[in-house]
């Protein structure tokens, strides 16, 4: 099956040999906010909202965020969204 | 009414991270909102929230509510509906058991049958089961019972039975109402033409209004009494009379030409201003005439207008024989208005009768009509 994501790898130069199949982040327009590969819901609030992914936490800051979907591999926040870091 | 199939939980409790992301993994979950510390809500499927509730159960949360909508739970929520299944189930088996039944009986073809006593007969003699109703008897039986059908057929069409009739045709003569004729008029009878029935009268009888002069049956060879319309035209003289009474000497009443008026002003029926003429009349004639004064209805001023007229007794002798021919035309002219539909005015006469200062004229005119009705 097409996969967007795998095909971008598959383009992009990986000249270090980073290991690029552990998750997935997509921020569209700094409104949505598209993740494949989390392992887990760490915090959640309007404000704040982190998750687990494989050796990291990755934490999302912005405003009156919520949840638009939440699976067992992808999530989906809707909110204007200030800021992503891993950590 | 949204259509996408979906229920709200509201939770409230700690931890609630951890309880997500363990429903996440056995449930797609949507619009998970934190609204305080310890409160949140979400959506998931409502084909797959009896798997949240189940987790739900044995977690330490506090489920505040739980909302469904959808067409799929509009729908549970009908059939749930215990009262409106049994009224529909009611209804069915009602409409079942009356769709069973003839409720409706058509008769055509019938002129001079009664459909009511047909319809009545059927219904007395016959079942009202549809499917048990036999076509063929209920033609049998109303062949037997009225006389005047010649054929008939019945058919079974959803719940009306429709019974197709064909009268026997008779003689002309025996349509009708079967009623006598009756004379008119007071009359002598000159001629008949009788075209059926049995004849009560002849030439030359004088009969009176009402006498029944045909009866509306006949008798045949055999003895028997056949009932037939009454048919006849039948022609006599008869005598239209009028009369006028004159007196030599009688007392005529006529106004003198003196007046007197009495006014009044009303509003609202009540008398506002008077005015009386004052009178001495020993005999009078009154007359009345109210008129608006003014248009408008806000005030309506009536004004009441009384004429009185004075009154003479005069007498007057007259002699007959100067006024004879006045007399006899006017007797004529009450005569001429007793002959209705006149056909021939055969003869006219008058006589004079004379009594003690009065002289009666009566004026008599023959008249050829036909009297039967």
């Amino acid at each position: 099956m097409f996969n967007f994501l795998n095909e971008i790898k598959e383009n992009l130069k990986n000249p270090k040999g980073f290991e690029l199949g552990n998750f997935n982040i997509i921020n569209i327009s700094g409104y949505l906010l598209y993740v494949e590969g989390h392992l887990g819901l760490v915090t959640l609030s309007k404000e704040l909202i982190s998750f687990k992914v494989k050796k990291a936490v990755v934490v999302v800051e912005g405003k009156d965020m919520i949840l638009s979907e939440l699976s067992d591999n992808t999530i989906k926040i809707c909110g204007q969204i200030k800021k992503v870091e891993q950590i | 009414m949204k259509w996408k199939n979906e229920t709200k939980f509201h939770i409230t409790g700690l931890n609630q991270e951890k309880l997500l992301n363990e429903l996440s993994k056995k449930v797609d979950l949507s619009e998970i909102e934190r609204n305080a510390k310890n409160d949140t809500t979400f959506k998931c499927s409502y084909f797959e929230h009896k798997k949240v509730l189940k987790v739900l159960k044995n977690k330490n949360v506090n489920l505040k509510a739980v909302e469904h909508e959808g067409v799929a739970f509009r729908v549970k929520q009908l059939l749930s509906c215990y009262g409106l299944i049994a009224a529909v189930v009611v209804i069915s088996v009602l409409y079942f058991l009356q769709s069973g039944f003839v409720l409706q009986y058509e008769v055509s073809g019938v002129d001079r049958l009664s459909a009511e006593e047909i319809v009545a007969f059927v219904k007395t003699e016959n079942p009202s089961m549809r499917t048990i109703i036999d076509t063929e008897t209920v033609e049998s039986s109303l062949m037997s019972e009225f006389d005047g059908i010649s054929f008939v057929s019945c058919i079974v069409k959803g719940q009306t039975l429709v019974i197709n009739i064909k009268e026997k045709l008779m003689p002309d003569e025996m349509y009708g109402e079967f009623k006598p004729i009756a004379a008119k008029k007071d009359a002598k009878i000159t001629e008949i033409n009788l075209i059926s029935g049995t004849l009560n009268v002849k030439v030359g009888d004088v009969v009176q209004a009402g006498d029944e002069l045909v009866s509306p049956y006949m008798i045949d060879t055999s003895g028997n009494l056949k009932k037939v319309e009454a048919k006849a035209e039948i022609k006599a003289e008869v005598y239209n009379e009028g009369s006028v009474d004159h007196y030599e000497t009688f007392i005529e009443v006529n106004r003198t030409g003196r007046t007197a008026v009495l006014s009044e002003i009303t509003l609202f029926g009540l008398e506002i201003y008077n005015f009386k003429e004052e009178f001495d009349f020993k005999m009078y004639d009154v007359e009345f005439e109210e008129t608006s004064l003014v248009k408008n209805l806000f005030l309506p001023f009536k004004m009441k207008k009384t004429v009185v007229y004075e009154l003479a007794e005069n007498v007057v002798e007259s002699k007959f024989d100067e006024v004879k021919e006045e007399y006899i035309e006017k007797a004529r002219k009450k005569a001429l208005e007793n002959c209705e539909n006149c056909d021939t005015i055969k003869d006219e006469f008058y006589t004079l009768r004379h009594l003690a200062g009065v002289t009666i004229v009566n004026y008599c005119i023959v008249t050829e009509e036909v009297i039967s009705v």
